[in-house]
């Protein structure tokens, strides 16, 4: 497969998980509704959580770069979470089909680790499809300015890095994370575009 | 550089899941009796005279639970304590501290505290209830 036909596919998928290690699993019985815009895509993505060990959801996707709409359907699971006074660190398995297509699927682990102060998390998806199989490390890092109370707004700086073995170039870009109460908001510049990723729950 | 990230990341990562295993969420074993004699026991659990009579202030004939929590660092993920326990019609009133890791919640008289119904709501939302004791007011 030439190296163009890589990219498109790349392109293509990258969207298949591009959310899935955002907050994967609410309270029990929980519900959580996400919209994602960027340059290529925008999707609308709701998963719920039957109890804190898992949770289901459904992320419908408008790809405006290839001008196609499909649903993806994705669990994860809360495979370990350690809760000590100051931090809560988790690590999760993740999984996923597309209704693309039968051959299009991706699974992986991911993991954060978090105090009040600092924010890090790691996650390693491989993803297949009908022509390419491929894999995606992405990491993050962050710090909260300042230490907001229960219901105050918080800030956290954060970074983003991440690589697949198509590309094989890591790309790292810097966005703003905001929340309060039940919503989420996260802003952040790439190549001159902006994503916005905006979740609520309930 | 990234060789050097990663495994800095996964280690920080998984750093408290080495620790000890004494708050393992999914599954009842020995360790979880441990764990639920350290919980009952409050007399770890400290509050301030500040925070509790902020709190206490405009209630009466109430019982106050002043709980100890583990992992309530972030605000967000920490929504789901107060959803649930305000289900309760005998909750009268419910603090979060992250600061202090704590939760302060207001029962009417009449409701019978049931300390693994607490335990277990916590443990639902994500979180570990390791201490707890009742005041009446």
């Amino acid at each position: 497969m030439g190296i163009f036909n890589k990219f498109i596919v790349f392109l293509v998928f990258i969207s298949l998980s591009a959310i899935a290690s955002s907050r994967p699993i609410s309270w029990s019985g929980g519900s959580t509704i996400m919209y994602q815009s960027n340059s290529m895509y925008s999707s609308y993505y709701y998963h719920f959580s039957p109890t804190y060990k898992y949770s289901v959801g459904a992320e419908y996707i408008n790809n405006r770069y290839f001008n196609e709409q499909y649903i993806n359907l994705k669990t994860t699971y809360l495979l370990n979470r350690k809760n000590t006074k100051m931090s809560q660190g988790n690590l999760y398995l993740t999984g996923g089909i597309s209704t693309k297509s039968k051959d299009n699927f991706f699974y992986g682990v991911h993991g954060d680790w978090e105090t009040r102060r600092i924010f890090t998390s790691f996650s390693h998806i491989k993803k297949h499809t009908n022509t390419i199989n491929y894999a995606e490390n992405e990491f993050k890092f962050g710090v909260a300015p300042y230490l907001g109370e229960y219901n105050d707004l918080h800030t956290w700086l954060m970074l983003k890095t991440k690589k697949d073995t198509i590309n094989n170039i890591w790309e790292t870009y810097p966005f703003i994370k905001l929340f309060k109460g039940d919503s989420l908001l996260e802003i952040g510049t790439k190549s001159s575009h902006w994503d916005i990723h905006y979740m609520f729950r309930f | 550089m990234y060789k050097l990230l990663l495994p800095l990341v996964i280690f920080t990562s998984n750093l408290a899941f080495a620790m000890d295993g004494m708050h393992d969420h999914g599954s009842h074993n020995h360790k979880d009796h441990q764990a639920e004699k350290y919980y009952v026991d409050g007399s770890k659990t400290k509050i301030s005279d500040q925070m509790f009579s902020e709190f206490s202030s405009g209630l009466s004939d109430v019982q106050i639970a002043i709980i100890d929590v583990q992992g309530m660092v972030c605000d967000f993920c920490a929504r789901g304590i107060e959803k649930t326990f305000n289900d309760d019609k005998d909750v009268k009133k419910v603090n979060v501290s992250l600061e202090n890791g704590k939760v302060l919640i207001a029962y009417s008289m009449n409701k019978e505290v049931n300390l693994n119904e607490i335990r277990n709501i916590f443990l639902s939302n994500g979180q570990t209830a390791t201490g707890i004791v009742i005041k009446k007011i």
